[in-house]
Formats: structure tokens, sequence, C-alpha cells
């Protein structure tokens, strides 16, 4: 580790740039700032976070069509209503979302109209919003109760109110109105307060939980809602509420609250978007223990021992908590290789051990060289990390030579460093399955596999030591919701990019002629698990692959391949005539569009549905038999009659 | 962003950087309804800006009320 400063920083060494938001501020007034929008997240990704609500204020103002114009930026379509005044959430959720790159279009409801709201029907096609935020608060409890009240009234009014939602909700969510999300409602000293009792106001106090207990247990019934909990972003000492813009205005969450808040929807939209990050790259020296591990040796480093010792461990902890959860954990340290895995292994105060990293990269060469490596070697794209480093040099040169890497700067406090790294939910998902549990284990086994295929003359010689085993056939409800993932996550090998939720999933089960295929593959050095699917339809005579997904970690082995092979062979077998397929581009899948063309389809055309589209088409006559490297059982389930 | 208001045209500034609010100076005493852009969120985020940068209480009842941008000053600067 170095503590040179380095050009790019601020004069004052702070990580963070006192001087972006004039920076916004200068390309608004020059009227760029739609042109230059992809400027834009660099900025925000190191403003103050004290600046960030002038900062969505100015962007807030930009005609989202304006920005597209210039910009291949994605826009996020909102719906925002709820209880009471909600549209002050429109400036931050924007600051929040340009961040991470992405352009919000907001549409915001009426004063007070989140039932009526979420009891619409869909609406048609585009004009669907990706994303609803119902914004509740107190009143929507306490508009319901007259003064002089009792507990007893209150829990009446919260019952009432949380069944109404309740309903509201199911309602949403059956017309297929895609993604909600809500919130537990902060409690006021305002309220508890009137009651003089204190038996009473300890009761208030429960009534109130079992309320937020029902909001939170409605993203338990819908897979599709998520109820934000308010009480934890408080509990960092932001103001719950305002009373004058409360009284006067209806604002009954105040500005700081709406931007915390805003942070958390801004990932719970990475997440829907299939971004959540995968891989975290720590730094060594004054990020995972105090000192420097070249002077101090590996005895002198702070660790364990001592005040700051101990909150080095108390870090490490929190990252094995992430580790276990499938966030793949790695090292990039100027240090030199061999005292770093001395250490790794043999420290008696280290929580994480070499074991719980997927690569160690201690080296001399720059912090970008080394994430770029462990990008190629994990077969992941640099947007899928997290990097973290105490030093001002080293961050800001990952920042500008790889702006697609998220940076967390930790400074000198060890004692803060778990604030810093869980700022900011970016490795939040919507539900953990069994394969991001085993992930870590995975990823190290790639690496075993590496070292052997090393010893092989040829890739080919490699395939043919592996003993790849496929298994191709429909998902056991409980792998529904790793299908699902794959959908949300993938973003390669994804050759019509459907992202599908568990319900959409099933939905294509049971479809009439409907086909959902699960890819298993296992090799000598383990189980890879589920890690494709197909999406197929038959049309009379015709069998369509509607989608095909295969997660990056079993690229190249010829799985995509057979699976083809064993579709084709299926729909010859079930008297079809033919077999279509789809590419539909999007941003990371481009490596593929020759996937069908490859595998003897022709083009046809285009899809009506996506002009951008190929659609593809093989006649069955000549099927390419599967890799022979690999055996591959399909079993597609029932065939529901003769086409014909 | 200076520490205090010290004239209209500073108020001016303000609800240009602060909200992106382009105000010309002789559109200062034009009635609020003249600008399209103008809401009432926007003068809720008035509020917070103001107070962090005069570091007092503004009546916010009578900034509620103001017609148009002098008088919002006006209300700011306590007269």
């Amino acid at each position: 580790m170095t503590k040179t400063e380095n050009h790019t920083l601020g004069a004052s060494g702070a990580w963070h740039d006192a001087q972006a938001l004039g920076a916004l501020r200068a390309l608004r007034r020059a009227g760029t700032l739609a042109a230059e929008y992809t400027r834009v997240p660099a900025l925000l990704a190191r403003m103050p976070a004290t600046d960030l609500p002038a900062a969505g204020q100015l962007l807030a103002r930009l005609d989202p069509k304006e920005v597209c114009r210039h910009a291949d930026v994605p826009v996020v379509t909102v719906a925002v209503t709820g209880h009471s005044t909600v549209a002050p959430v429109v400036a931050p959720l924007t600051a929040e979302l340009a961040r991470h790159g992405m352009l919000l279009e907001a549409k915001v409801a009426p004063y007070g109209s989140y039932l009526q709201d979420l009891m619409r029907p869909a609406a048609a096609g585009d004009d669907q919003p990706q994303l609803t935020l119902c914004l509740l608060d107190a009143h929507m409890v306490f508009d319901d109760v007259t003064v002089p009240w009792r507990v007893e009234d209150v829990e009446a009014a919260a019952r009432a109110r949380l069944s109404l939602v309740a309903g509201a909700v199911r309602t949403h969510q059956e017309a297929g109105r895609g993604l909600l999300v809500l919130n537990t409602v902060p409690l006021h000293r305002r309220h508890t307060h009137q009651l003089v009792d204190l038996r009473s106001r300890a009761r208030l106090g429960a009534v109130w939980r079992d309320f937020n207990r029902g909001l939170l247990s409605l993203a338990e019934q819908h897979p599709s809602v998520v109820t934000v909990d308010l009480d934890p972003l408080l509990a960092e000492g932001v103001p719950a509420w305002d009373p004058r813009t409360a009284q006067y205005a209806r604002a009954r969450l105040s500005d700081a609250l709406l931007a915390a808040y805003a942070r958390e929807a801004a990932h719970v939209v990475r997440a829907r978007l299939g971004r959540t990050r995968k891989c975290l790259v720590l730094d060594l020296d004054g990020t995972l223990w105090g000192g420097v591990l070249g002077e101090d040796g590996a005895g002198g480093v702070e660790l364990g021992a001592g005040l700051r010792g101990e909150a080095f461990q108390e870090f490490q902890r929190v990252i094995g908590q992430l580790g276990a959860q499938g966030v793949l954990l790695a090292v990039s340290s100027k240090n030199d290789t061999d005292t770093v895995r001395e250490t790794l292994r043999t420290h008696p105060a280290m929580v994480l051990r070499e074991g719980d990293f997927v690569r160690v990269n201690a080296n001399w060469k720059a912090k970008h060289d080394n994430l770029r490596d462990i990008a190629d070697r994990l077969g992941l794209g640099l947007d899928s990390f997290v990097f973290v480093d105490d030093s001002l040099f080293e961050c800001g040169l990952v920042a500008e030579q790889v702006p697609e890497v998220a940076v967390v700067r930790v400074d000198d406090e060890p004692a803060l460093h778990p604030s810093a790294l869980l700022a900011d939910g970016w490795f939040d998902l919507f539900e953990l399955t069994e394969a991001d549990l085993e992930r870590a284990g995975r990823y190290r086994t790639e690496a075993l596999r590496q070292e052997f295929r090393e010893d092989f003359g040829s890739y080919q010689d490699y395939l043919e030591g592996l003993g790849l085993e496929v298994a191709l056939r429909p998902p056991e409800e409980s792998e529904l919701a790793r299908v699902s993932q794959l959908t949300l996550r993938t973003n390669q090998f994804h050759l019509a990019t459907e992202r599908l939720q568990v319900p959409q999933v099933a939905e294509r089960m049971e479809r009439p002629g409907g086909y959902v295929l699960a890819v298993r593959a296992r090799d000598r050095f383990g189980d890879h698990g589920l890690v494709g699917a197909l999406f197929l339809r038959r049309d009379k005579e015709v069998l369509r692959i509607d989608n095909f997904v295969l997660s990056c970690r079993v690229f190249s082995r010829g799985i995509e391949s057979a699976c083809v092979a064993a579709v084709l062979e299926f729909a010859r077998d079930t008297g079809a005539s033919a077999v279509t397929g789809r590419f539909v581009p999007s941003p990371r899948n481009s490596a593929f569009a020759p996937f069908y063309a490859e595998h003897g389809f022709a083009v046809t055309g285009t899809d009506p549905d996506h002009p951008d589209a190929v659609a593809f088409r093989h006649d069955l006559v000549d099927i390419a038999p599967a890799p022979a490297h690999l055996r591959l059982q399909a079993a597609f389930g029932p065939f529901d009659g003769d086409p014909t | 962003m200076t520490t205090a208001l010290a004239d209209a045209e500073e108020f001016r500034t303000l609800l240009e950087e602060e909200l992106g609010l382009p105000i010309r100076p002789e559109d200062l005493d034009r009635p609020l309804d003249d600008f399209p852009d103008w809401d009432s969120v926007l003068l809720l985020r008035l509020v917070t800006v103001v107070e962090n940068l005069v570091g007092r209480p503004i009546p916010v009842v009578d900034l509620l009320e103001t017609r148009t941008f002098r008088q919002m000053y006006e209300v700011v600067m306590g007269r």
C-alpha cells in the first residue's frame, strides 16, 4: 500500500469531492447537462452525501427524452404514490439512480390516492411502470383516529388500515403490475407522548410494531413486493419528519429520510435489473488489518489484539457474513504474495482465511490491472465488482481507470469500515438461492479446473478429461427461484434476455405447449448445480426456443451445443417440422449473436415484437451431434399429443 | 455557495443552483403562476436549503403564502 497523493485528488485529501456539485452546476449553466449525462455517475460517485439532494434537484429538472437523444442511458419508469405528499422523493431518487447510471422517469400520483392507485387495472405495454413506490406514513393510521383516543382505537384503526393495504397490494400483484415497494411506518414521539400513562404508551409501541410487522409480511406473501424497513435508516440518526412541512404541506417524511429511502429503492431497482454486484475485492494493509505487512511483519500488524485490532477483526466478520451469502471475496494488495499467503494461513487472529477468497492477487502491479485479471479469471464483468481500499491514491486510480467498479473508500478509523462497506446495498438481491450459498466453493473448484487445464496439451484434451455430465429436465418447484435468478442476473449468454420472476417461470411451465428446462452440469471436480435454462413453446409443428440462458461459469465446454442438439432431437422425435430461435441484442450478449447460426439455424428475418431481434429456424434435416466429450441426459417432461 | 444571502441577486442564484430554476432579474416580481416549473415541492426544498444557509428557522407559513420570488426573499431575510 502506498500513501502517495495523486493529482486526481482534491487538495483536501478527502475521498469525497467537494467540487463535484460545482462541476454539475457548471454543466447545467452551460446547458450541456443532458448532452453530457454520461459524466454524471462519476461526479456523483465522489460527491459528499450532503450534496446529493441538490444534485438530485438539478437532475430531476432534465427531460429524460432529451437525455436519451444524447446518450444510451437505461430509463427506469417509476410510479410514485402514497398516503401523503410524495413528490419530494423524486429528486433524491433521481440522484440515486443517476449514481448507478440510470435515468428516472417518474410519474407522481395525486395526493393521498394510493389505495385507488394500487387497485387500478394494469396499463397497456410500455405505459406500465417498471416499479411502483408506495410511500406510507403514520397518518395512514392516525387520520382514522379521533380525539379523545385510546390505544384500542389506534389498534382498531391500524388493523383496518393494514387489511385495506393488504387487499390493495394483492389486487396490484394479481393484476400483474410488477414490482411494488412499500415501507414500514415510523412511530412519532408526537403520538406516543399524547398518552400520559406509561402502560398505554408501551402498548401503543407494541400495536405499532404489529402494524409494521404486517407491512413487512406482505413482502413474504408476494414475491414482487419489497418492504423497505425505515427503522435501520432512522437509527443512523436521520429525522423522521419535519412537523412544519408535515402540517403545512402534508409532506410527512423528512427530506433526509427520503434520501436514505431513495438509496435503498435504487438498489431494489439494481437487483430487479440483474445488476447485483457479485465480487468484493479487498485491500489488506489498513483495510483488513492495521499497519503495513511488508514493514511490520505478520506479527506486527494490528489484528485481534488491542482496540483497533479488534475493530479490524470485526470488519473481517462482516465480510465473512457477506461471503457466506454468495458474495465472492478476493484480495488485491501491493505486497509480496508469499508473505500474504502465509499471513492468511497462519495469523491467529485472521477471521478470513486463504480459502475464503476466490482469488488472492498480492503483487506490485496496478490495482486496476489486478481487478481486470480477477474479472477475467472469474469470468465476470467489472460492473460486478466492489473494491475496498483505505488509500486515496488507489481508490482514485481505480475509479478513474475502471469506472464500472464501485469504489468504497475506508478511512483510518477501522470501527467505521463496516458502515462504509454497507452504506450501499451493492449485493442486495431478491432471494438467496442454494447456488448463492455454494458460489464461492464453485469458483474455487474452478481454480482447480484451471490448473488441471494447464496440464493439458490442448483444450480438447482438457474437455475430454473433464468427465462432463449434463442433465436437462424440468426444474423442481424448489429450483424455480434459481431459474428466475439466472434470468435476472445473467447478461452474457442470455439469447433473448427475458427477466422472469418466480411466478412468471411457473406460468411458463404451465402454459399449454410450454416447457421450461433446467440445465444441470457436473464434472470430475464437482457439481456446477443448476447453470442454465431453456424456455420452449410448441406452436403446432414448430418448437420455439423463446429464450436460452447459461451461466458464464460454464461457457466454452460444449454444454450449450449439447442442449441445442437435445432440443433438436426432441423436436424431430415428437413430430415437429422445425425449431425456431431468436436472438434479442442487449448491451452484454453480443458475443453470442452468432450462436444459432453456428448450430445449423438459418436466419429467417426479424421478430415482429422486437425490431432489433433476429429470428432463426432449423429445419431438422441435418442435426449435428452433441459434442462427444460430454454425456447428456434429457427428460423434457410430458409431451401433450401429436402436434399434427 | 455563499454563507448568507447578501441581496435578491444572490437569492436568484440560489434558486438557480439549488433548485435548477433559472430566474431572470426581472422575474423576481412576476407572479409565481407565470412559472410552470415552479411548484410547492420546490418550496419545501427551499425551506431546507435556506435554513441550512442562514442557520435559523424561517416562517414556513409565510413562505408558503408568498406570491413572488421577491416576497420569498423578503420572508427568508426576515423582513
